[in-house]
């Protein structure tokens, strides 16, 4: 029995506009006081109409045309039809037979995920269950009611829970560096939906297990796990079952984290009927040749195309590109450091210290990376004093830390704080005299055993109060020392 | 004085002539209300203390010699599915009672910005939903010249209270026929401009694609100065079309009568026609004939088509747009449901009245998965196909005249129980809306019962211009228009 997961991706993504989808509130939501982000239109008061945002359509067909779409010139928004208390309307406007883009693909992994579309539509209010006074009450915000949502919706291309995962973080990736959106999972501005069944070989013959839609996944890992899970649950309820999948019978299962496990929502998921007509209170949308071209020029590098340049012209190793990239802000304050057309050198400094020192001050620091507090000069100052020796590695990582906090030139503070090594040879000379001197036991030891030097060296370095270049000081020791 | 009997700028030439105040206005026609609704109950609310407030502010202004508005001191009376701020709007349903809106509808607002004085909002069939008013949550209004009859609907309410001068103008919608309907049942001048023209925000929407916002008048001039007023853009109705708006008002006798070609297309005057009407509406058009215009017979073969194309599209997009009735953020509701869904099965059981159900019903149906190819998407092309007829129809002419219903004012009851041929009422009037070119309404006499007959001429897109230069200078040649109800 051969099994093959087939897994699609339903992921919907808040774009972060100033204002909502269909009319002039703020788009923020995320810890704003309930109910005051709203107006007659997002409450879906009567006589209320929707006026589309621009900038949201445009970025939607920007995102899509980053996954390789092609845009329809002609789209026009849909009614879908359900009761829902914070569904204020009792109908979500979105796309459903003209999407602004369809057909694009992701590669992951050297695999190719088809992206059947990318369509624009709104959010719905928040519903929050509490209990007062012994009576479970029902309170709804509306501040999220119609915040733009583009749903960017997969081919059943993906094979394993990894291929999900990675799926989602290169989508996550993508939509950083157009800007348009935090994509945060946990906070809710990504949620994804996978549908998941298996292909089964057996006896010869193929075997398709009925689709199940897992909503309610909450973190990249969830979905991971959500989708092994079904693997397995489906596995065995395939060989107790031998259910096949049908029209009928897709179900909807929610993820309980705590559980680690799928649990029945919905059955039949075919019979509900949406009724989606052509919304009539919006005409319908076009897009020239002219203004597609305009969205598509003002797409920035994305990773994939930044990934073979940093190879190629800065020479940059695989781990070092990935992990400069993983983060939007982080790989842009890398290229800023190293301003235009630097040495590999100089590339491979900054790349070390963004990956170290930087990395781990933000990691334990928990602040944002302020990309303007990052100065070009600094680097190359820092990175000249480094090559001529007069500052170490090791004070380097610790300048442009300080450096960054400060704002002021890490050579100057290596200088303030005596950070800059003496490479004089004289002045080492003094130096490992006096600790040859002070040290017969450990000149004898060395005699002994050349590898020991390392001790004397700590004693130069010492007495020089730190200044000395190690290197120099480890030359002049053997020469002193002799053979 | 007898104020109901001047004109707009007749009103406005007074106020500035310090003839009379706005405040004497105002208690002149409040006093009429007060008289002639109780019997004909046009009126929802009647806003007596807002129009004094706007009155006396007004009067202010003319004291001081500040500017005023063009519609300075007229009295409004707007169909009560237009939302006005603070003001109790009801859509004549009882989901809406005690309904008080937070904003107000566009063309209300531009009107009011203009010193129009709002007297009070008028009774329609439930959300629009009718032809006589019947189907209205509160009450049915008569017909002033026969108080046994109904008024014609959905915008029965703002024709009576135009037919009996207890406003100046009055605000209505037209989707199937509303307004021309109406017009022609109780003998006043009623325009549907061209979809897009006037704005639909704050308007509780019917069907979204066909609802027309208008005028009903006692003459051209009015209806002229307030459409030019209402119409063009709104940035709150995607929808209402950025095309220049002409001075109406100005250019009344722009169009020549000699050598124009009006279009008598024959399926309007054919099958279930009464006499009368047929004959009354004939002889309108001769009426132009004799001022020089040319009657050519033209068909728009398509026209029977109207009506299922019509109650196919507009009960779907209606079971869409009461979807947000569902007493959750204002209106109505029960207080005892024990969960959300008897909640709204009960809110919208107890609170809707049945027209409002049963277009629910057919739309939903209509929108079925394995119906929708069949009704909507059929219905859908039928309508390009209808639109294109009447394009095409209108190349070779320029106007076509035809009835605005094929009977005069029919008896309050005689239908309410045949929704099929109160539907049918609406012959006349729904390829207009199909297409969505506009129509105007006029008087041109009344039956042997002394029972009104209209007719209506219909142009181009955009061509308000054209309509209502016709429609004026009919109204110089013939007087059907001055024609009132004895009370």
């Amino acid at each position: 029995m051969k099994i093959t997961p087939i897994i699609g991706l339903e992921v919907h993504v808040e774009l972060k506009t100033k204002t909502k989808m269909f009319c002039n509130c703020s788009a923020t939501h995320f810890h704003i006081d309930p109910n005051t982000h709203t107006c007659p239109v997002c409450l879906g008061l009567p006589g209320a109409l929707p006026v589309p945002n621009k900038t949201a359509c445009e970025w939607c067909i920007k995102l899509g045309l980053a996954l390789g779409c092609s845009a329809n010139l002609i789209s026009f928004f849909e009614r879908k039809n359900y009761f829902y208390p914070d569904l204020a309307k009792g109908y979500q406007l979105t796309q459903l037979e003209k999407p602004f883009v369809i057909n694009g693909k992701i590669n992951i992994d050297g695999h190719d995920i088809r992206i059947n579309r990318a369509h624009m539509e709104e959010d719905t209010g928040k519903s929050v269950h509490i209990t007062e006074n012994g009576q479970d009450l029902t309170l709804i915000d509306f501040n999220r009611c119609g915040v733009p949502l583009v749903e960017i919706v997969s081919e059943p291309d993906i094979i394993s829970p990894e291929m999900a995962r990675n799926y989602l973080l290169k989508l996550q990736q993508i939509i950083r560096y157009l800007g348009i959106s935090d994509a945060d999972i946990e906070k809710g501005s990504m949620r994804c939906e996978p549908t998941i069944n298996l292909k089964i070989e057996k006896d010869g013959k193929d075997f398709y297990t009925p689709l199940v839609e897992v909503k309610n996944v909450a973190s990249l890992t969830g979905v991971q796990n959500a989708i092994q899970f079904e693997i397995n649950r489906q596995t065995q309820e395939f060989e107790k079952t031998g259910e096949e999948k049908s029209k009928t019978n897709k179900t909807t299962r929610g993820w309980d984290a705590d559980k680690n496990q799928t649990f029945l929502q919905r059955e039949k998921e075919g019979s509900s009927d949406y009724r989606y007509f052509p919304e009539p209170d919006i005409p319908h949308i076009e897009f020239s040749d002219a203004e597609i071209a305009k969205i598509k020029s003002e797409i920035p590098e994305l990773p994939d195309q930044k990934f073979v340049r940093y190879q190629k012209d800065l020479g940059l190793n695989d781990y070092d590109v990935t992990q400069l990239l993983a983060d939007v802000n982080f790989s842009a304050a890398f290229e800023k450091s190293i301003g235009q057309n630097p040495t590999a050198a100089f590339a491979k400094f900054n790349a070390n210290l963004f990956l170290g020192a930087i990395k781990t001050y933000f990691n334990e620091s928990k602040d944002d990376l302020d990309i303007n507090r990052i100065n070009f000069d600094y680097f190359k100052n820092l990175f000249d004093a480094v090559s001529k020796s007069e500052i170490s590695a090791t004070a380097a990582k610790y300048l442009i830390v300080e450096s960054y906090q400060s704002q002021i030139d890490p050579v100057y503070i290596a200088k303030n704080e005596g950070l800059i090594q003496v490479s004089d040879t004289s002045a080492i000379e003094n130096f490992a005299k006096q600790v040859i001197e002070s040290n017969p036991k450990a000149v004898e030891d060395y005699k002994k055993n050349p590898a020991s030097i390392g001790f004397l060296i700590g004693q130069l370095m010492k007495a020089s109060g730190g200044s000395a270049n190690p290197s120099l000081a480890k030359e002049i020791l053997e020469r002193l020392l002799g053979p | 004085m007898d104020f109901s009997t001047l004109t707009i700028n007749q009103i406005r030439q007074g106020l500035l002539d310090k003839k009379f105040t706005s405040v004497e206005i105002v208690n002149f026609f409040l006093d009429r209300i007060k008289k002639i609704d109780p019997q004909i109950k046009a009126f929802i609310t009647i806003t007596d203390e807002f129009a004094l407030n706007q009155a006396n502010i007004l009067d202010e202004k003319i004291k001081k010699g500040e500017s005023i508005g063009k519609l300075a001191g007229s009295i409004m009376a707007v169909k009560d599915i237009y939302l006005t701020k603070d003001i109790q709007t009801t859509s004549s349903s009882q989901v809406l009672n005690g309904y008080i809106p937070q904003y107000s509808s566009t063309v209300y607002q531009r009107l009011i910005d203009e010193d129009a004085i709002l007297i009070g909002k008028t009774n329609t069939d439930v959300f629009a939903f009718g032809a006589s008013t019947e189907s209205s949550g509160y009450f049915t209004t008569k017909n002033p010249w026969n108080l046994e009859m109904v008024p014609g609907g959905s915008s029965g309410g703002s024709a009576a209270a135009v037919a009996t001068n207890l406003c100046h103008f009055a605000l209505g919608t037209d989707t199937g026929g509303s307004i021309r309907q109406p017009s022609s049942l109780c003998s006043v001048s009623g325009l549907k401009p061209t979809y897009g023209r006037n704005s639909r925000y704050g308007i509780t929407a019917m069907a979204s694609s066909f609802d027309c916002p208008g005028v009903f008048g006692n003459n051209i001039e009015d209806i002229a100065l307030v459409t030019e007023i209402t119409a063009g853009k709104d940035i709150h109705d995607t929808t209402s079309v950025d095309n220049k708006v002409p001075s109406y008002s100005q250019n009344l006798n722009k169009v020549n009568l000699k050598g124009l070609k009006i279009g008598l297309p024959k399926e309007y005057f054919t099958g279930a026609i009464d006499p009368e009407v047929k004959e009354k509406v004939l002889a309108a058009a001769k009426e132009f004939e004799k001022q020089g215009a040319t009657l050519v017979d033209i068909s728009l073969p398509n026209t029977d088509l109207g009506i299922a194309v019509y109650y196919i599209l507009i009960p779907s997009e209606i079971s869409a747009n009461m979807a947000r009735y569902d007493g959750i953020r204002f209106g109505q509701a029960v207080t005892d449901a024990t969960d959300i869904i008897s909640y709204y099965m009960q809110t919208r059981g107890k609170f809707m009245e049945p027209e409002v159900k049963r277009r629910i019903l057919i739309g939903t149906y209509a929108l079925s998965s394995g119906y929708y190819d069949a009704y909507y998407t059929k219905a859908a092309k039928v309508r390009t196909i209808i639109k294109k007829e009447f394009t095409d129809a209108l190349k070779n002419i320029d106007v076509i005249l035809a009835p605005c219903s094929p009977t005069p004012a029919w008896k309050i009851g005689e239908k309410v129980n045949d929704p099929l041929k109160m539907y049918l009422a609406d012959v006349y009037t729904v390829c207009i809306n199909v297409a969505g070119v506009p129509g105007l309404a006029l008087p041109c006499g009344l039956n042997s019962q002394n029972l009104p007959i209209g007719f209506q001429l219909i142009g181009n897109f955009f061509e308000e211009e054209k309509l209502l230069s016709l429609g004026h200078q009919f109204q110089q040649f013939t007087d059907f228009h001055t024609k009132k109800p004895q009370l």
